[in-house]
């Protein structure tokens, strides 16, 4: 079980894990990056879920993390499809060129 | 246990310091195969043995092998690190701090959830079953766990189990509309993937003329 002591620095952990996550959204141009970086965002507030649900213990929160384990997959299979239909058609590889909603 | 949690969680933050500024992409999916191993064993520090399973096998087995996977399908090149004094990444680097810094205060102060929630409160949102439970449990003498769950109930059974329980019980709908969602990411993805032609569209007018000067040229 988590302590009372621990139980802050984990939360502080979760918080620089996602935000970490969310800056590397910003800064970096690769889209693989980009999703490694969500991806470590996912996993930031995974952390904090189970963090919680050891220390009230309650189980919901892990139910939950289950939850975010699959549509993190889900979300990747689909990304990497779509990263890979990119850079068939014969397009660079970086976030900044693939802006054709936008027009 | 303390301290081998402080271990995992400091290595986990730096190896995901490397996933953000390694400058190759690689570098960057095998820190990030580093985070989630340091994080599937916080999750088995913390008691959660079914998340840690399902952590090692979901994404260190299966998500970074197709990370790893398609980087040396697509080959991305190297890209050229930020500068140190770029605007973007000073403003970001203020932010996780900023960020970092209220959460930390926040759960150091018991203000991250509401500790007035009492077991008669916990019994009007979910219901009889967990109220129950608390009726049995003695969880007045503890101020931290007033949140209506006995010592180790979660634990009493075993994790996988009460896990188990939970899933296939309370949450059965929404596990099982995660089917559903794993069945349209998987259409997607081979709708996404399929044999497309690449180029412009063939022109036979074009390719006719081009046959001619072949045969021209070659008389």
């Amino acid at each position: 079980m988590l302590s009372q002591a621990m139980f802050p620095w984990l939360l502080l952990t979760a918080a620089f894990l996602f935000t970490l996550g969310a800056l590397g959204v910003l800064i970096r141009r690769n889209p693989l990056v980009v999703f490694m970086c969500i991806e470590l965002m996912l996993n930031a507030v995974n952390l904090a879920l189970v963090g919680y649900s050891s220390y009230l213990n309650s189980e919901e929160g892990q139910v939950f993390a289950f939850m975010v384990i699959v549509v993190a997959a889900a979300e990747v299979v689909v990304g990497l499809g779509l990263l890979t239909r990119v850079f068939s058609i014969g397009r660079e590889l970086d976030v900044d060129d693939l802006d054709e909603m936008k027009q | 246990m303390n301290v081998l949690l402080a271990i995992l969680l400091i290595l986990a933050a730096i190896s995901a310091l490397g996933v953000v500024f390694s400058s190759k992409t690689i570098y960057s999916a095998l820190s990030l195969v580093l985070t989630v191993a340091l994080l599937a064993a916080v999750f088995l520090v913390l008691n959660a043995q079914f998340l840690f399973v399902v952590q090692l096998i979901v994404y260190a087995g299966a998500v970074m092998v197709l990370f790893v996977f398609i980087i040396a399908l697509l080959d991305p090149a190297a890209e050229d690190r930020p500068r140190i004094f770029d605007l973007r990444l000073i403003l970001g680097v203020l932010a996780v701090a900023g960020l970092c810094t209220a959460v930390f205060v926040a759960a150091r102060n018991d203000v991250t959830y509401d500790t007035s929630c009492t077991t008669q409160a916990v019994t009007c949102m979910h219901g009889y079953t967990v109220g129950s439970l608390a009726a049995t449990g003695d969880n007045t003498a503890d101020p931290f766990h007033t949140f209506g769950f006995p010592e180790n109930a979660v634990n009493r059974a075993g994790n996988v189990q009460t896990v188990a329980n939970q899933i296939f019980h309370t949450y059965v709908l929404p596990f099982e509309i995660t089917s559903l969602l794993l069945l349209v990411a998987a259409v997607g993805a081979v709708y996404l993937t399929r044999r497309v032609a690449v180029g412009p569209r063939r022109d036979p007018q074009a390719e006719e003329r081009w046959r001619d000067d072949l045969v021209e040229g070659g008389e």
